[in-house]
C-alpha cells in the first residue's frame, strides 16, 4: 500500500510521523521529570512546614501544653492540600491533632490509623535528631519528624497532605505539552509540505527527463549537473548513460551507413538518401545529377599488386571522390569497385563537370603498392541528369540510365566519362 | 462497715493519689526544662544549681531525675534550704513557703541576685515570681512574669513565652 503513495506524500508522512515520535517522546520524558520535580518540591515544602512546626512544638511537648500544640497545628489550615497533622508525645500517644474541614468523617480514621502505623513503623528513624520519614504516592504524600528536646527525642510531628498540587501542574503540563504539540505538528506538517520539493522536484525532473528521453528517444537532451549533493551524481549519472547510449547509436549509425574499408557511405545509407534527396529534387523541380563510377581493370590491379593495394586503390579513389565532389553532394560505395555519386540540384552539365574533375583525378592520383613502388589507375564513369517525377521508379531508372552510360564508357576505352 | 467504708475511701483517692504522683514528677521534669528557655547573666559557676526552699514535696525525686543531667551543660546541683538565709549562690529557686511574706522576701533576693523563681503557690507571678506552675485536670497551666524575668535580667525564650500566660506588668 505504502509503494502506491507518492513520494512527496511519503515524504511528508515519515516527516510527520518523525516529529510526532520526537513530540512523544520528549513530553513523556518532560511530564515525567516535572512529576519528579513536583514531588520533591512538595514534599520539601512539607518538610519546611514540619520544620518551623516542631520547632514551635518543642516547648508545647515539653510541657505538655496540648492547648498551645493545637493552635499550631491549626495555624497550617492556610494551606488548603493539609489533611491531616498530629503531634504525638513521647509515650506515642496523640498530643494534639490538626483536620482539615474537607476531610470526611470516614477518611479521618483511615489517615489517623495510617500515620500512626507510619511512626511505629519508623520508630527507629524517628529516634535519631537528624531522621525523617517521607513518603509520596498517587492520593497522599506525608512527612514524619522527631521533635527533639535537650538532646533526647519528646515526641514526632507527622503532617499528610494531597498530592493535589502535583496532579494540578501535571495537569497543566499534559495540556500546555498537547497544545504544543499540536501546533508543533501543523506547522512541520505544513512546513514539511513546503520543503519536500526540495526532495521531490530534482526526482521529478529526473523522471520527466526520462519519460522525455523514452518518448522522444533524444538522447541528446541533459540535466543540469552543477548541484553538488546525491542529485547533481544522480544528474550526472543519468548525462553519462545518455552521452553512453548517443556514442554507441553514433556507432552503430556510422558502422550502419558507412562503407568500413573508405568511410563512404555505404550501398544502403546511399540508397536512403537518394530517396531523400530525390524526394527533394521532385518537391523543388530541380535535376538531380547521378554519376555511376567503376575502377578500370581492378582485378588486375589485385592480381599484380596483392589486395592490400587493391584496398589502397579503394581508398585512394574515395578521397578523389570526398576531394572533387561538393560538400552537398552523396559519395557512396556501392560494393567492389563500383561507386556512385549524386549532386544535388546537379544540372548535366554540373554532373559532367564533376565526373571529369573526378576522373582527372583519379588518373593524376600515384598510389603506393606497398613495396616502394608507385602506380595508377583509372576510372570509367557513367552520367545522368535529370529533373525526377516519381520517387521510387525514378530511383530505379537513373541509376540503371547512369550505369548504362558507365558501360558505354568502358566499352568506349575506358577511363572517361559517358552521358546516359 | 468501717472497713468497707474504708476501702471505698481507698478506692476513690487512689486516682486522685495516681494524679499527685503524675503531677509532681511532671513538675520535677518541667523545673529543668524551664531553664533550658531561660538565659541567665554569665556567672563564673561550674555547676547549676537548682535550690528548694522550705519544704521539699518531691522526695528524692529531683534527685533520681537529675542525676547525671546537665543544664546549659553544666552538671546539675540540687540544694534543699529551710530559710532564705540558707539559699546561697543558685540559678533557681523553687519556693514551697506557705507564707506570702516569706515569698515576697524570697523573691526580692532572687530577683536582686538573678535567680529563676519559680513556685505552684496562687498569686505567685503576679507578685513578682517568675513562672508559676500549677495542674488543673493534669494539665499543666505555667504563668510568667515576663516584667520579674527581666528586673531579674534573666530573658525568657519565645517558645516558653508562647505557651504560657504572660503578664506583661504587672497586670496579666
Amino acid at each position: 500500500m505504502f509503494d502506491r503513495i507518492s513520494i512527496r506524500y511519503k515524504l511528508i508522512v515519515l516527516l510527520g510521523l518523525s516529529a510526532a515520535l520526537a513530540l512523544l517522546i520528549s513530553s513523556a520524558i518532560t511530564i515525567y521529570s516535572t512529576y519528579l520535580s513536583e514531588s520533591r518540591a512538595s514534599l520539601r515544602v512539607l518538610h519546611q512546614l514540619t520544620d518551623v512546626i516542631s520547632e514551635n512544638m518543642r516547648a508545647a511537648l515539653a510541657f505538655g501544653d496540648a492547648g498551645s500544640a493545637n493552635t499550631m497545628l491549626a495555624s497550617l489550615r492556610v494551606d488548603p492540600h493539609i489533611l491531616l497533622a498530629v503531634v504525638n508525645d513521647e509515650s506515642g500517644r496523640p498530643l494534639a491533632e490538626y483536620r482539615a474541614a474537607r476531610v470526611s468523617g470516614a477518611q479521618v480514621p483511615q489517615l489517623q490509623a495510617g500515620v500512626q502505623a507510619r511512626i511505629r513503623a519508623s520508630a527507629d528513624a524517628l529516634r535519631r535528631p537528624d531522621g525523617f520519614v517521607e513518603h509520596i504516592d498517587d492520593d497522599f504524600m506525608g512527612v514524619l519528624r522527631p521533635v527533639f528536646f535537650e538532646g533526647a527525642p519528646i515526641g514526632v510531628l507527622a503532617v499528610v497532605a494531597d498530592t493535589g498540587v502535583v496532579w494540578a501542574k501535571i495537569r497543566e503540563l499534559v495540556l500546555l505539552q498537547a497544545a504544543t504539540s499540536v501546533l508543533t505538528l501543523v506547522l512541520l506538517l505544513f512546513l514539511s509540505f513546503k520543503l519536500q520539493s526540495l526532495f521531490t522536484r530534482p526526482i521529478m525532473k529526473l523522471m520527466g527527463a526520462m519519460q522525455d528521453v523514452a518518448r522522444t528517444k533524444n538522447y541528446r537532451a541533459s540535466l543540469e549537473a552543477e548541484r553538488r549533493d546525491e542529485f547533481g551524481t544522480l544528474y550526472a549519472g543519468f548525462n553519462a548513460m545518455l552521452s553512453d547510449i548517443r556514442e554507441r547509436d553514433d556507432r552503430l549509425s556510422l558502422l550502419a551507413t558507412t562503407d568500413a574499408l573508405t568511410g563512404l557511405a555505404n550501398r544502403r545509407h546511399a540508397m536512403d538518401s537518394l530517396q531523400t534527396m530525390l524526394a527533394r529534387a521532385q518537391r523543388k523541380g530541380e535535376p538531380l545529377g547521378v554519376i555511376m563510377l567503376d575502377i578500370d581493370a581492378f582485378k588486375a590491379v589485385n592480381d599484380s599488386h596483392g589486395h592490400p593495394a587493391g584496398d589502397r586503390v579503394l581508398q585512394e579513389v574515395a578521397r578523389v571522390l570526398q576531394a572533387n565532389a561538393r560538400d552537398y553532394d552523396l559519395v557512396a560505395r556501392l560494393g567492389g569497385e563500383e561507386f556512385l555519386v549524386v549532386c544535388d540540384g546537379g544540372t548535366e552539365e554540373v554532373t559532367v563537370a564533376v565526373a571529369e574533375r573526378i576522373r582527372a583525378g583519379v588518373e593524376a592520383r600515384q598510389i603506393d603498392d606497398g613495396a616502394d613502388a608507385l602506380f595508377h589507375v583509372t576510372v570509367s564513369l557513367g552520367v545522368h541528369s535529370a529533373v525526377p517525377r516519381s520517387t521510387h521508379e525514378d530511383i530505379e531508372k537513373m541509376i540503371r540510365a547512369a550505369d548504362k552510360a558507365l558501360y558505354r564508357a568502358k566499352q568506349a576505352g575506358r577511363n572517361r566519362y559517358m552521358v546516359a | 462497715m468501717f472497713l468497707g467504708l474504708l476501702g471505698l475511701a481507698l478506692l476513690l483517692q487512689a486516682p486522685w493519689a495516681w494524679a499527685g504522683d503524675e503531677e509532681r514528677k511532671l513538675e520535677a521534669v518541667f523545673i529543668g526544662r524551664f531553664a533550658s528557655y531561660i538565659e541567665w547573666p554569665a556567672k563564673p559557676r561550674e555547676r547549676f544549681v537548682i535550690t528548694l526552699l522550705d519544704d521539699n514535696p518531691f522526695g528524692t525525686l529531683l534527685d533520681d531525675l537529675y542525676r547525671d543531667k546537665r543544664i546549659h551543660n553544666k552538671p546539675i546541683e540540687l540544694r534543699y534550704a529551710t530559710r532564705l538565709d540558707q539559699v546561697g549562690e543558685t540559678d533557681a529557686l523553687f519556693i514551697t513557703l506557705a507564707s506570702s511574706a516569706a515569698r515576697a522576701a524570697a523573691i526580692d533576693h532572687a530577683q536582686r541576685n538573678g535567680i529563676l523563681t519559680i513556685s505552684e503557690a496562687k498569686g505567685f507571678a503576679e507578685s513578682g515570681g517568675i513562672i508559676q506552675l500549677d495542674f488543673v485536670e493534669q494539665k499543666a497551666r505555667i504563668k510568667i512574669n515576663h516584667a520579674a524575668a527581666l528586673k531579674s535580667g534573666l530573658r525568657i525564650g519565645a517558645p516558653l513565652l508562647s505557651i504560657a500566660t504572660v503578664l506583661r506588668g504587672d497586670r496579666p
